[in-house]
């Protein structure tokens, strides 16, 4: 047996050159420190992305993206389809802590600083697939046709309708005409499982070949010791088992959840009906959504809402450019204003989220 | 008598004598009744011109000039006759005023103005262009009495005859409304109100208790006095009103009971204007109770299947011989409750042992039966109720079973209709099919149930197993990481 294989090796390893490969493998290294353990959380995100996809073709094969249809073929998946309820339930789960892994590996990476050079692009890509993170979010929320996500739309598409300049074009081009309806789901389904998941994967595959060519950023209180004092494990098998292993236990949650909690699905959404009271959107919005309540309608002589979208723009913005305004980091000196600008952005985050879901 | 006399000519004196000192004084008047003309001779009897009011009070005009060309010139105000919607305007002059109706001593309200031109009859008519309805069209002019002078076109029991004028023209109303009924006064003669309105009595309804007089509004209008919603009240008005109705000898708690029935709640708490009201069992216009024998069509203008099944019963015949009125019997009329299955088997409360107390007859044994069978359809839907309630709770999908509990509501339905064939053979067929749904949505619910702690164990072998390979990994990694 072992003969076939070997000889498998070899005849691919003529034409591909795995040697090669083999050889990069064996000598990469992952630093050991204090920190390490904030490693895992961009391999945790990758695994629930690899979960969302699986599932979400498994969905495929029974959901309908119409709106006669949709609501009663997830109520048929729910109910009818051997382990459909399981394959949704793990489908929403995995969602919700896709968005909080990505969160935790983006605020991670920016307390470590390790967007500095020459990780610019690696960061920028990055906050890219955080955006598309949450896009997903949006356009699967609407997926089931129901009485809560069609609202949510009603209102999220909204708010993107008060963007300036081009917010009126961007809500239309969203909804596929002035109201959320069946137009609507069909674009949203056609983003979430078709034009969302292919920028997703182009951009996945150019933030990991980045994280492999550059390796992983050590922290900068690490750089300029001498190369015996730092500790570091194998990336193979080591790491890789390791993230294995944390793999595993997160499978472990995941299935806890879709057990003991599954996916609801609530009514059918009826576009003639009235709102249902205090509607919020999904938690991951949450902070922005509370934010926008809270600003006056009119500030002098601007619209509130519109000045609080381009403030989330303008601090989107920032977010990305952050290796290019942060000039000190790269040059290896200590930034506290960044930490405090961390700080501050989980708080926001954390306390407008509290805020907004006890409101 | 002497006495009599010297009181009533003071009396006579102070309630001519402005018509007379004004008449003295009133050169239009003395003219135009020295002609002889039919407007000054109908003036004479006018309310108008007995207290007082002149020609000039309509027309303009100087009324103390002998001169024709002064008093009846532009620069005196002289309008001459008014036409079309300025009619009204000039009756408006007083009688939209409170001041100066008061200086009349007149009590009547001074809103009349206001609601004409906002009710139907004040909309702009089709050939003259003005309002429909003005003043002269109800009251007359020149001749106007006192709505309490029994002389009076508006007086109770001349209304009818004033308003079918126009609403008893076919041709006429065709250029208003072609789909309102023009038959309304013929058939109001032969109703109870207008059998006793024309014969003199001035308190049954007529039009105008019903429609109200300046603020008519088209029936479809919410705030239309006989606006389905509004019939009960308006009927109540009277028929409510102990006093009033004391002479006619019937009940008057007719509206009270109507409010505690099952069309009541439907019209005057759900508002919905589908639900029957007094007119639709009682008729509106040509308004009556219903004959022993007209009760079921009545009944069955809404309830035709039921009605329908009953004229097929052995009950039909039954309740005619003894002279049962026929729905009612077992119904009520006023306070016709929601149907239970308390009404139906031998119970003390049940109708049926009413009639059927005889435990060996055929209706004795059918309504025993039907009740039994009308349970347990009932008991069997509790009971698969609670388990589906028991599968949601524990979060599991059961819309398909709860799908199925409105079916045995649909199948319940059929049964409170095929009550009335009394038939316990065809009401059982009913009630199977109803069991059998029952019996499904029973065993969805239980298989709901079962699959919750299917999944539970399920979940335990798959984190066990997969703790399981995670503790291995760990071992190995341990031992590599050892070396």
């Amino acid at each position: 047996m072992k003969k076939y294989f070997t000889k498998a090796y070899e005849w691919l390893d003529e034409r591909l050159d795995l040697t090669s490969l083999s050889h990069f493998i064996e000598k990469k290294y992952v630093p050991v420190h204090a920190h390490s353990i904030w490693y895992y959380f961009g391999g945790v995100s990758l695994f629930f992305f690899l979960i969302q996809v699986l599932t979400g073709i498994l969905l495929l094969f029974y959901y309908k993206g119409s709106a006669d249809l949709a609501f009663e073929s997830i109520q048929f998946i729910m109910s009818k389809v051997e382990f459909g309820w399981l394959i949704r339930s793990i489908h929403a789960w995995a969602a919700n802590l896709f968005i909080l892994s990505v969160f935790i590996h983006m605020f991670s990476v920016f307390f470590e600083k390790s967007y500095r050079k020459p990780r610019e692009l690696t960061w920028v890509t990055g906050v890219f697939l955080f955006f598309m993170t949450l896009a997903f979010g949006f356009s699967g929320y609407l997926l089931p046709w129901n009485k809560l996500a069609f609202f949510a739309t009603k209102v999220g598409t909204d708010i993107a309708g008060n963007v300036p300049i081009v917010g009126q074009i961007m809500k239309g081009f969203l909804r596929g005409g002035d109201d959320v309806t069946g137009a609507t789901l069909s674009r949203f389904f056609g983003f979430h499982v078709a034009l969302f998941p292919g920028i997703f994967t182009i951009l996945l595959v150019i933030h990991i070949v980045m994280v492999q060519r550059q390796g992983m950023s050590e922290p900068m209180e690490l750089e300029g010791r001498p190369e015996e004092t730092k500790k570091s494990m194998p990336f193979f098998p080591n790491f890789m088992l390791r993230d294995l292993l944390l793999w595993l236990l997160v499978l472990n949650v995941l299935a806890i959840l879709a057990v003991f909690f599954p996916a609801d699905l609530g009514e059918k959404a009826d576009p003639f009906s009235s709102a249902p009271a205090g509607i919020k959107p999904e938690w991951y919005f949450l902070f922005m959504f509370q934010t926008l309540k809270y600003i006056p309608g009119k500030i002098f002589i601007m619209d509130g809402e519109l000045l609080g979208i381009v403030l989330f723009g303008a601090a989107g913005l920032l977010w990305l450019l952050v290796p290019f305004w942060d000039t000190q980091s790269s040059k290896g000196l200590i930034n506290k204003k960044i930490n405090y600008l961390g700080l501050f952005a989980v708080g926001f985050i954390i306390v407008l989220t509290i805020l907004g879901w006890v409101a | 008598m002497k006495k009599i006399m010297l009181l009533t000519i003071p009396i006579l004196f102070v309630y001519f004598y402005p018509a007379v000192v004004f008449a003295a004084d009133d050169q239009c008047y003395t003219c135009h009744s020295a002609l002889e003309d039919k407007e000054s001779k109908l003036f004479k009897e006018d309310i108008h011109f007995k207290k007082g009011i002149s020609c000039n009070g309509c027309h303009g005009g100087d009324k103390s000039s002998e001169d024709n060309d002064v008093a009846m010139s532009k620069e005196k105000g002289f309008i001459g006759v008014p036409k079309g919607d300025k009619i009204t305007e000039v009756c408006a002059k007083c009688h939209a005023s409170e001041k100066m109706m008061k200086s009349f001593g007149s009590k009547l309200p001074v809103n009349q103005y206001d609601n004409l031109i906002n009710s139907v009859h004040g909309k702009s008519s089709t050939v003259s262009g003005s309002r429909i309805v003005n003043c002269t069209t109800c009251h007359t002019a020149h001749g106007i009495k006192s709505v309490n002078d029994p002389l009076s076109p508006v007086y109770a029991t001349n209304i009818p005859m004033t308003c079918s004028k126009c609403h008893g023209d076919a041709a006429y109303m065709r250029t208003y409304n072609p789909g309102l009924a023009v038959d309304q006064y013929t058939k109001y003669l032969t109703s109870v109100h207008g059998t006793l309105n024309s014969k003199g009595d001035p308190k049954p309804a007529q039009c105008a208790s019903c429609h109200g007089s300046h603020d008519i509004k088209p029936v479809k209008d919410i705030k239309s006095k006989v606006y389905p919603v509004n019939i009960p009240a308006t009927c109540s008005k009277c028929h409510s009103d102990k006093e009033y109705m004391a002479q006619y000898k019937i009940p008057t708690d007719q509206f009270e009971k109507y409010a505690r029935s099952v069309h009541g709640k439907a019209l005057l708490e759900k508002n919905d204007p589908g639900a029957p009201a007094c007119n639709s069992c009682h008729g509106n216009h040509g308004a009556a109770p219903p004959g022993v024998e007209s009760i079921s069509q009545v009944c069955g203008t809404c309830h035709a299947l039921n009605a329908d099944l009953f004229s097929q019963s052995p009950h039909k015949l039954a309740f005619e011989k003894k002279g049962y009125p026929e729905c009612e019997t077992c119904h009520g009329n006023h306070e016709i409750v929601t149907a239970t299955n308390k009404m139906l088997g031998v119970d003390k409360d049940a109708v049926c042992s009413k009639c059927h107390q005889d435990q060996n007859s055929n209706g004795y044994k059918s309504a025993f039966m039907m009740r039994s069978l009308i349970d347990s359809l009932d008991n069997t839907k509790q009971s698969a109720m609670v388990l589906i309630n028991e599968a949601e709770q524990k979060g599991m999908e059961v819309s398909d079973a709860k799908f199925k509990l409105r079916d045995i509501n649909q199948v319940k339905l059929e049964t409170r209709t095929q009550v009335h064939s009394f038939d316990a053979k065809k009401f059982k067929d009913i009630v199977d099919k109803g069991l059998v749904i029952s019996a499904d949505a029973t065993a969805d619910a239980k298989q709901a149930i079962h699959e919750y702690y299917f999944r539970r164990v399920g979940l335990g072998v798959s984190v066990f197993l997969i703790s399981l390979l995670a503790f291995g990994l760990f071992l190995y990694l341990r031992k590599i990481e050892k070396k």
